[in-house]
């Protein structure tokens, strides 16, 4: 048995020895050349695709936060701007009316606060189209002897705020814009601005007269840096100018001269600080808005010089003021070039009149 | 007792023996490896360079001109030696380039030299001219570089325009383990590039309007390649020129070719003191 | 006693063993000071391209009308004087370069490179962790979004979500709907990084450029503020451009420098050899002062 241990443990260490020579076998065939060739194929295009930026699903509905108390709700039409905090949820538009159910989703995935706000940039149907049935889906704060008057339901809903053309569009018994009477405005204003204060910040809707429409409300809230533009600024398109509802050129170059100067502060290196949500498109900074801002602006100018030399404006359309810029703005729907490019000549044309006759157009 | 001494010395021998021969073998693999890399005369069952490629040079490739165009694409003025760090000697030598004298002399290779070469616009066709040997044409000035990785035949022959090409596969690692930030679908290259220097060069130009280096000059060269987002292969061919007399710092560009499915295009021309290829 | 010796030589193969094992991660390091080496456009890159030299850039139409109509008045405005170079510019501006990394503390792999270049402070993060890009909503930025991964010894770089930037500083745009790659390549004290712009609203094909540094562990980088001031005289929304044509300095480049006129126009033709035959054919225009080349 003596003989027997000293022999077995032996065994047992050659073994781990028998191992590690092997280990080290392998160890130095390792160090050997011999390793594949390689190829001019060093790279794959298969691997960068791995990390390919995602696209919104046109029927899906996406939220982001943006800044402060502020996120922005993408694929429900225009963009939705949410304003969340302990008093509540405040909304700048409220999309398309099918996507109704899908905003309310998406405001529950950030907060389970009641809805109390929805305040309207502008009437088209992808940023008010949701007014009646998010509104039902909210509660406003009410008291003393509006709810003496009203009853309870003062309670109930969220309000609307928007400028007074829209109410009246909307009011209107015979007007195309006439919409069900729980999707009007609830509390509108005719002035300059309407003045909010919630969620611990001050919020400002500035009226932009006669730019996108005649019923534009710029939101800004001024503790998160964070200003809504509704369809003033869309990084996707060229502005569409609805000349119908009392759209113009100059409005729209006054609105965005107002982001850029007024509004608008970048942090370093301008970029950053103020963050924009505009009515489509990508959430972005003053920056952004600059290059929006200068294209609009050079190509009403270039517009305005052929003007000057008597062209007519089929003629102004075939020289094509905006072909430099139609690979990142041009649209092939109704609000192509040629329609932007006769709508600005139109505008010029009518603000020449008026400027030369002041007087007529009283 | 005095057994078990015994026993103990010969067990600190042994394992220090162990410990020798493990480390010798493995030299013996990494010295086989660095012999085919070059730098070395070649061993007898080493790999070959051409086997431890860990890229592929070999093909044709176009020059794609998107800087220093108007030095390149055509003969830029006499004089302007813009991004050259050009000493007085230099620019000295710079006013004085007289390509009718150049051609009439049969100096008009002079542009085509291995330091200028690649910098010219047109087609290059690499291949192994054997295991251990690449070679390099251009269409431009129907030029031939060879690019040694064994010293074999060491430059004892007179300056060339070309001179003499010591290559060798610098920085060769076999592919890595993925890590654990690689999702499974990525496959990692092996590691490596060719680096080149090349001396015995006759005088020659930098640039086709004269901008001059010494016979002293020495070219050094890395050779990478990679592909793209959209299915390009490029060849990027880093250039340092080092020639204290002409130079008061290494000139440093890299060029980059795309590379080409055939010789399609392939378009020889002689040596032209005054063209731009 | 047996034993003792044969863990003595188990031991001996441990320690050798130690002496073989590879790196496991061998890739060549980028990070550290490097000075930009301008042996290659020079005259562009530090004083400025010339107005008009659009040589070896494969743009396209809507990009030329872009850069006829730019002027650098524009730069003067309050809001685009801090406008910091884009990722896929700022290794060729005049600028130093620094490269650093994080790395995981646990694992000891590398979470990301960062670069700060000395004009206007710029950094950008290259992502080395795998994340995906952001979605199509967020927010471009100068620097854009950057992932990377080896291949080979050989950084290779995707960036996007990138603002607005320029190719060229005269004026030639480079969209926001572009996808840079870049390949950053390193030689012991030398460094080469290839910038591959692909841009679909500008360009008719991929764009690449290569520039070098060297290394400088020396190099001092001092800070850039930055702070926009109003130079007076220009009304807000008063937006400096030329009119379609109507730029007149068009074509002093490629009088001064006895190019086609053609040629400078630029486009994807004139970045192959190809082109210099074609070039044969073309007129150039009278050398300002009558001064002739001595070519």
């Amino acid at each position: 048995m003596t003989r027997t241990m000293p022999q077995t443990r032996n065994a047992k260490l050659r073994g781990v020895t028998g191992a590690l020579l092997v280990i080290l076998s392998v160890a130095i065939a390792y160090a050997q050349p011999g390793y594949p060739q390689g190829n001019s194929d060093r790279g794959s295009s298969a691997a960068a695709q791995t990390n390919a930026p995602q696209a919104a699903s046109p029927s899906e509905v996406h939220v982001m936060h943006v800044q402060g108390k502020v996120y922005v709700i993408v694929g429900a039409g225009g963009n939705i701007t949410a304003q969340v905090g302990d008093d509540g949820v405040l909304l700048v538009d409220s999309g398309l009316v099918s996507m109704s159910d899908k905003v309310v989703a998406a405001v529950r995935s950030i907060t389970d606060k009641p809805i109390r706000y929805i305040i309207n940039t502008h009437i088209h149907p992808d940023h008010v189209g949701g007014n009646e049935a998010i509104s039902q889906q909210g509660s406003t704060i009410a008291g003393g002897n509006v709810v003496g008057d009203i009853g309870a339901s003062a309670s109930q809903g969220a309000t609307i705020v928007a400028f007074q053309s829209i109410l009246d569009r909307m009011s209107a018994q015979d007007g195309k814009d006439k919409a069900p009477q729980k999707a009007w405005p609830t509390d509108t204003y005719d002035g300059p601005e309407k003045k909010l204060f919630f969620n611990g910040e001050a919020i400002e809707v500035i009226h932009e007269p006669f730019a996108h429409t005649d019923g534009d409300s710029i939101v800004f809230f001024r503790r998160s840096d964070v200003v809504s533009t509704g369809d003033i600024l869309t990084l996707a398109g060229y502005p569409i100018i609805d000349v119908e509802r009392g759209g113009t050129i100059q409005g729209i170059i006054h609105g965005l001269n107002r982001l850029v100067y007024q509004i608008t502060i970048p942090a370093e290196k301008q970029e950053g600080g103020t963050m924009v949500i505009p009515g489509h498109g990508r959430i972005c900074d003053q920056a952004d808005v600059v290059y929006y801002q200068e294209m609009v602006i050079i190509i009403r100018d270039r517009i305005q010089a052929m003007i000057d030399k008597g062209m007519t404006v089929d003629e102004v359309k075939e020289a094509k003021p905006t072909r430099d810029y139609d690979p990142l703005y041009a649209s092939k729907g109704f609000w192509n070039p040629d329609k932007f490019v006769a709508t600005i000549y139109q505008n010029l044309k009518d603000q020449h009149e008026k400027d030369q006759h002041p007087k007529a157009q009283q | 007792m005095k057994a078990d001494r015994t026993l103990r010395k010969i067990s600190g021998v042994g394992g220090l023996a162990t410990f020798a021969l493990v480390i010798l073998l493995a030299n013996a693999g990494v010295n086989a490896r660095s012999q085919a890399a070059g730098g070395a005369a070649q061993t007898p069952g080493a790999p070959t360079p051409r086997a431890l490629a860990p890229l592929d040079l070999t093909g044709y490739w176009v020059s794609v001109v998107t800087e220093d165009w108007r030095f390149r694409m055509i003969v830029p003025d006499k004089g302007d030696y813009s991004s050259v760090p050009l000493n007085p000697e230099g620019r000295k030598v710079l006013n004085s380039w007289d390509p009718a004298k150049d051609q009439s002399e049969g100096n008009q290779c002079r542009s085509y030299g291995a330091a200028g070469l690649l910098r010219i616009p047109g087609r290059l066709h690499i291949q192994w001219e054997n295991d251990s040997t690449l070679r390099v044409d251009t269409d431009s000035g129907s030029q031939t570089r060879l690019l040694h990785f064994a010293a074999a035949n060491p430059p004892v022959q007179a300056p060339q325009w070309q001179g003499y090409s010591l290559v060798s596969w610098e920085g060769l690692r076999p592919p890595p383990p993925r890590t654990a930030l690689q999702d499974a679908s990525q496959v990692n290259s092996p590691e490596g590039y060719l680096k080149a220097i090349t001396t015995h060069m006759k005088p020659g130009y930098l640039r086709k309007n004269g901008v001059p280096y010494s016979a002293n000059a020495v070219l050094e060269e890395y050779f990478d390649s990679f592909k793209e987002l959209n299915g390009d292969v490029w060849l990027v061919v880093t250039s340092v020129v080092t020639d204290p007399e002409y130079l008061t710092q290494p000139f440093i560009t890299s060029t980059h070719f795309k590379k080409l499915p055939s010789a399609s295009g392939w378009d020889p021309t002689p040596c032209r003191a005054n063209e731009p290829r | 006693m047996q034993h003792r010796k044969l863990i003595g030589y188990i031991g001996s193969l441990l320690l050798a063993l130690l002496f073989l094992c590879p790196r496991v991660s061998a890739q060549t390091d980028p990070t550290g000071e490097w000075d930009n080496r301008f042996h290659e456009d020079e005259p562009e890159r530090i004083p400025g391209p010339e107005i008009g030299d659009y040589l070896g850039i494969p743009i396209n139409d809507a990009a030329r009308l872009r850069a006829d109509t730019w002027t650098a008045t524009l730069l003067e405005l309050p809001e685009n004087q801090c406008r910091p170079h884009p990722s896929d510019y700022s290794w060729r501006g005049p600028a130093l370069l620094r490269i650093w990394k994080d790395i995981d503390p646990a694992t000891q792999d590398v979470i990301a490179y960062h670069t700060h270049i000395s004009w206007q402070a710029p950094e950008q993060t290259i992502w080395m962790d795998g994340r995906p890009h952001p979605p199509d909503y967020a927010p471009h930025t100068w620097q854009g979004f950057s992932t990377g991964k080896w291949e080979g010894d050989i950084l290779a770089i995707t960036t996007d979500h990138l603002k607005e930037g320029w190719m060229r500083r005269n004026g030639i745009p480079r969209s926001d709907r572009s996808t840079v790659s870049t390949h950053i390549m390193r030689h012991g004290n030398y460094l080469t990084v290839a910038v591959v712009i692909y841009d679909p609203a500008y360009l008719t094909e991929p764009f690449i450029r290569t520039t070098d540094f060297a290394y400088n562990p020396q190099q001092r980088m001092a800070p850039y503020p930055c702070e926009a001031v109003n130079e007076g005289g220009r009304p807000e929304g008063v937006v400096p451009a030329h009119l379609p044509g109507t730029n007149s300095f068009l074509t002093e480049f490629p009088a001064n420098f006895g190019i086609p006129p053609e040629a400078a126009r630029g486009g994807a033709e004139t970045m192959y050899p190809e082109y210099i035959a074609k070039m044969k054919n073309m007129k150039t225009l009278p050398r300002p002062n009558g001064k002739h080349s001595d070519r």
